[in-house]
């Protein structure tokens, strides 16, 4: 079974690789707090509604143009993919003499909040996989 | 086989790049300190002059790291003082004395520290934000 067939897994799949996302570009941008005229970056935020709005689709079964020439690409509900996410600049809350904006206590700030939110979502994937398991048991036992 | 890279290891890859930069710094803080008072071989030269490290951004496994790029001299006037006596001094009697302030150098260090400590941090983060996704396998 696809496990990604589900919605609420595929979400966690999704908010898993944002939130691994934005740990990756916080460590660049760390790394790079001394580095003259850099910009920190940071993903861009994750919208639920718009997730939702996808999943929606997802769930209805969505519409799918038929192909009628073998040069058609297959359309449908879009798959769910962590490359989906934007890498913005963002700047800290202010920029040094050499052009840099990296203030540590906004990027420790930062990854503290995506290291939680990480937490989060591993939590509600191991709950789900639960509520597999549970229905998957035979009953009375 | 293209190598697959998950992006805590990335993150990890940068980080350690940016505590590689920061004690090459460190070893440039502690250059500095050391020859703060080494005058000019030949009388009348220049004395020792301070070194700055330039930071740059450089690619490391799939993210954007950092790396030393070269060591800029620092272009600050030399202090003189007089020392008819002393092996360095020019005809006058001047002695030309380092631009390396011991304070600046005290402060550029605490900035390495609290950027070296930061980068740990990040890696440490890293660490166990993977170690939750394999505790996904345990059950």
């Amino acid at each position: 079974m696809d496990t990604s067939a589900i919605p609420i897994l595929a979400m966690l799949k999704q908010r898993l690789g944002y939130l691994g996302e934005r740990q990756r570009v916080i460590a660049q941008n760390v790394a790079n707090a001394d580095t003259p005229g850099y910009a920190p970056r940071d993903v861009k935020a994750f919208s639920f509604d718009a997730a939702m709005q996808s999943q929606a689709r997802v769930a209805a079964g969505g519409v799918e143009p038929v192909r009628t020439a073998a040069g058609h690409l297959a359309g449908g509900p879009k798959r769910i993919s962590s490359s989906t996410v934007k890498t913005v600049k963002q700047l800290d809350s202010e920029t040094t003499l050499d052009g840099n904006s990296v203030v540590l206590e906004d990027q420790m700030i930062k990854m503290s909040e995506a290291r939680m939110q990480y937490d989060a979502a591993i939590g509600f994937y191991q709950k789900s996989m639960a509520l597999l398991r549970m229905a998957a048991r035979p009953p009375g036992r | 086989m293209p190598q697959v890279k998950s992006q805590a290891d990335t993150a990890m890859a940068v980080a350690a790049s940016g505590i590689r930069a920061q004690q090459a710094r460190m070893r440039i803080i502690a250059e500095n300190l050391a020859n703060a008072s080494s005058t000019a071989r030949t009388p009348g030269g220049e004395p020792y002059r301070r070194q700055v490290p330039v930071f740059e951004p450089r690619a490391v496994s799939g993210g954007e790291g950092v790396s030393m790029k070269r060591v800029a001299m620092d272009a600050k006037p030399f202090r003189t003082t007089y020392d008819p006596g002393h092996p360095s001094a020019n005809a006058e009697g001047y002695v030309q004395l380092p631009n390396v302030d011991p304070l600046i150098e005290a402060l550029d260090m605490k900035e390495a520290q609290r950027a070296y400590e930061a980068n740990l941090n990040v890696i440490e983060t890293a660490r166990s934000m993977e170690m939750r996704t394999l505790d996904l396998l345990k059950r």
